[in-house]
């Protein structure tokens, strides 16, 4: 039973940090529809900045607000130079510039920090939990805190908010909404802002979590993030949290309780395959 | 989706660059970017430092060496199209597999159709030289089972584990440490200690939580780490975090100044078994220890060390075959004896295997130091 409890617990980080990194993919697919596969190299390059400012200044609230206010400018950059432009062809080309752009910035990260993993030994400030015989480290507790904060703000600006509103106008339909009086293209930038400041804490968080920061850190990330977009609804923030969290539940206790040669990686994809099957909406997907 | 676009980014260490005819041409490939981009770093320093040193002591028959050195992303395809290159347009003499096993598995049977010498430096796979079906294939570092029968030695003997687990990287390297962990366990020698728990993690494996939640139930006082540092690091330490207390036991895989970094103070009394024994007396290994750190700035691997090793065994093979025709080489080499080697005294090659004593080492004050020695020819003979 602690076994369970723990697993669980295991699985419930692993899923927080899946959403973290994938929330910027969701929100720039509802308003833009472009699979925004370089995300997972603004997460990557999140994690460098928050690096480099913390060492240099030894302060963590200042390596969160620098990288976040970092990785949003890299954020509107790719829309503003790459995106934008690409929008009127057909959505291939503007996925193979997205490529393009990911091998770019992943490989900029080598040549200027190097291959070498750096180290992230910043420690997150919270305690450690023992309750009822199970331990809780504070770096799970921190993942719980941060990834439940991030889901409320967003969802409060989302919901409740006339940004918000405009957002969700947006997403709906970009040139109703522009005829409304929406700037539409400052929404859209203001999605990859949110989105990549989110990548940024998500690639802080994981490069504390596993005491490495490295240039292939969104390898995994960028095809994982995808098919979870799928599962969860194309362009469903909400889905894609949800399935976030039910493919970290499910890879861990994958591991767990069958010990079957079956790599944890594939999970997500057999997911994809049986929602494209049965459910090609996705989880909460509409159409 | 890792690698959807290929760079070549071709790098040559050139000692004399300009008279090219002049000198004596050395392939080698290394994963010089990528994810074990690290290790060519490691490799690429050492055969510089390996090139200055032979160059310094006047070459090989009369003539500067020189290494080409491609990146192969630790990528067999890579790797098998840059064989082509250094074997038709670089016209090289002999090769240094300075890449995982997957690679040197696939150009293996390439060097060995063109008769040229190869030595791999650290890859652990059996079909690197498969059992002396390629003649022109040798393996400076050790052969998989045999650093995984000394493992297990390390864990019952050495450190009288009763309960170990098994944790290994879900590839070639792993499985191969895993299958020559169990040959031992499953020996008279191992006999009164037993495997409880055997697990593999994918290659990409970052939160080993799962993992080690599942070890923890089971309490073993041992546990095998068969991975790389990037895998043994982040395991440890949150093994640690976790509240397991159990002893650790790794491979060359860890053995890095990364290890220590990444696992931070929980490396602290971690146990490998590696070629590379940091207080060896020796003067070989003393220089090459001083000047690697001071002219790269960081603490050297066994990973660069056995890239050195294998480029100057082809030179000292060179040497006493007076010949650069690679029958010769080849001739040279599997006839070596008692050779001083960086990585320790290399007794001789046998169907291409290293024979050598197996080092066991322990971090201590976030170094690795010497810990033990494997030396019994039952387990170190592949």
């Amino acid at each position: 039973m602690q076994l369970l409890i723990e697993q669980i617990l295991n699985g419930l980080a692993m899923g927080s940090i899946y959403a973290i990194i994938t929330l910027g993919l969701a929100l720039v697919y509802g308003v833009m529809r472009i699979l925004h596969v370089a995300h997972a190299s603004v997460y990557t390059f999140g994690a460098y900045a928050g690096v480099f400012i913390f060492q240099a200044t030894g302060s963590l609230a200042l390596a969160f607000l620098g990288s976040m206010l970092l990785c949003a400018i890299l954020g509107v950059l790719i829309e503003r130079l790459v995106y934008f432009p690409l929008l009127k062809f057909p959505p291939y080309v503007p996925l193979i510039a997205s490529i393009a752009v990911m091998l770019t910035i992943e490989e900029l990260c080598r040549l200027i920090a190097g291959p070498q993993i750096l180290t992230f030994s910043a420690k997150l400030p919270f305690p450690d939990l023992d309750v009822a015989g199970v331990h809780l480290s504070s770096t799970l507790i921190a993942i719980y805190v941060i990834t439940a904060a991030i889901l409320l703000l967003l969802w409060y600006l989302i919901n409740r908010t006339e940004l918000g509103l405009a957002m969700r106008a947006t997403s709906q339909d970009m040139a109703i909404a522009g005829a409304q009086g929406i700037n539409s293209h400052y929404i859209v930038s203001l999605t990859f802002v949110i989105g990549s400041a989110i990548a940024a804490i998500g690639g802080i968080l994981v490069g504390i979590y596993y005491n490495q920061v490295y240039p292939t850190m969104g390898a995994v990330p960028a095809y994982k993030t995808l098919a979870l977009i799928v599962v969860g609804g194309m362009g469903s923030v909400a889905g894609a949290v949800i399935a976030a969290l039910m493919l970290g539940l499910a890879e861990t206790l994958l591991i767990g309780y069958l010990n079957v040669p079956f790599p944890r990686d594939a999970l997500a994809f057999v997911a994809m395959i049986g929602v494209l099957v049965w459910r090609s909406e996705g989880l909460l997907g509409s159409r | 989706m890792k690698r959807l676009g290929t760079l070549l980014i071709p790098m040559a260490l050139v000692a004399g660059t300009a008279l090219s005819a002049q000198t004596v041409k050395i392939g080698a490939m290394a994963p010089l970017t990528g994810f074990a981009a690290a290790d060519g770093a490691s490799v690429k320093n050492s055969l510089k430092l390996a090139v200055d040193h032979i160059n310094a002591s006047g070459g090989v028959l009369g003539k500067k060496v020189e290494v080409v050195l491609y990146d192969d992303h630790a990528d067999p395809k890579e790797a098998t199209a840059l064989a082509r290159k250094l074997i038709e347009q670089d016209n090289i003499k002999a090769f240094v597999a300075g890449s995982y096993s997957m690679p040197s598995r696939a150009v293996a049977p390439l060097f060995n159709e063109e008769k040229i010498p190869m030595v791999a430096a650290y890859a652990v796979h059996p079909d690197v030289t498969s059992g002396g079906t390629y003649s022109y294939s040798f393996r400076n570092g050790f052969l998989g089972t045999v650093e995984g029968k000394a493992a297990a030695y390390t864990c019952v003997k050495l450190l009288k584990g009763k309960n170990i687990a098994v944790l290994t990287s879900d590839n070639d390297f792993g499985k191969t440490l895993a299958a020559g962990f169990k040959t031992f366990m499953e020996s008279p020698a191992g006999q009164g200690a037993k495997v409880i728990s055997y697990q593999t993690y994918p290659m990409s494996e970052k939160d080993y939580k799962p993992y080690l939640s599942k070890i923890k139930s089971a309490n073993p006082d041992v546990i095998f780490s068969g991975g790389y540092y990037f895998q043994s690091g982040p395991m440890v330490k949150q093994a640690r975090e976790m509240g397991i207390t159990a002893q650790f036991v790794g491979e060359e895989g860890a053995d890095s100044p990364e290890f220590v970094q990444i696992a931070g103070p929980a490396s602290e009394g971690f146990v490998i078994v590696t070629n590379l024994n940091r207080d060896d007396s020796r003067p070989v290994v003393k220089t090459f220890l001083k000047e690697y750190a001071d002219q790269f700035k960081i603490s050297p691997d066994m990973v660069g060390a056995s890239a050195y090793d294998a480029f100057m065994i082809i030179c000292d093979g060179i040497k006493r075959a007076n010949s650069l025709d690679g029958s010769a080489i080849q001739k040279a080499i599997a006839s070596v004896q008692n050779y001083n080697g960086l990585t320790g005294m290399i007794k001789g090659f046998n169907k291409g295997e290293v024979v050598k004593d197996v080092q066991v080492q322990v971090v201590k004050n976030g170094q690795f130091h010497y810990k033990g020695v494997v030396n019994d020819p039952s387990l170190i003979t592949p």
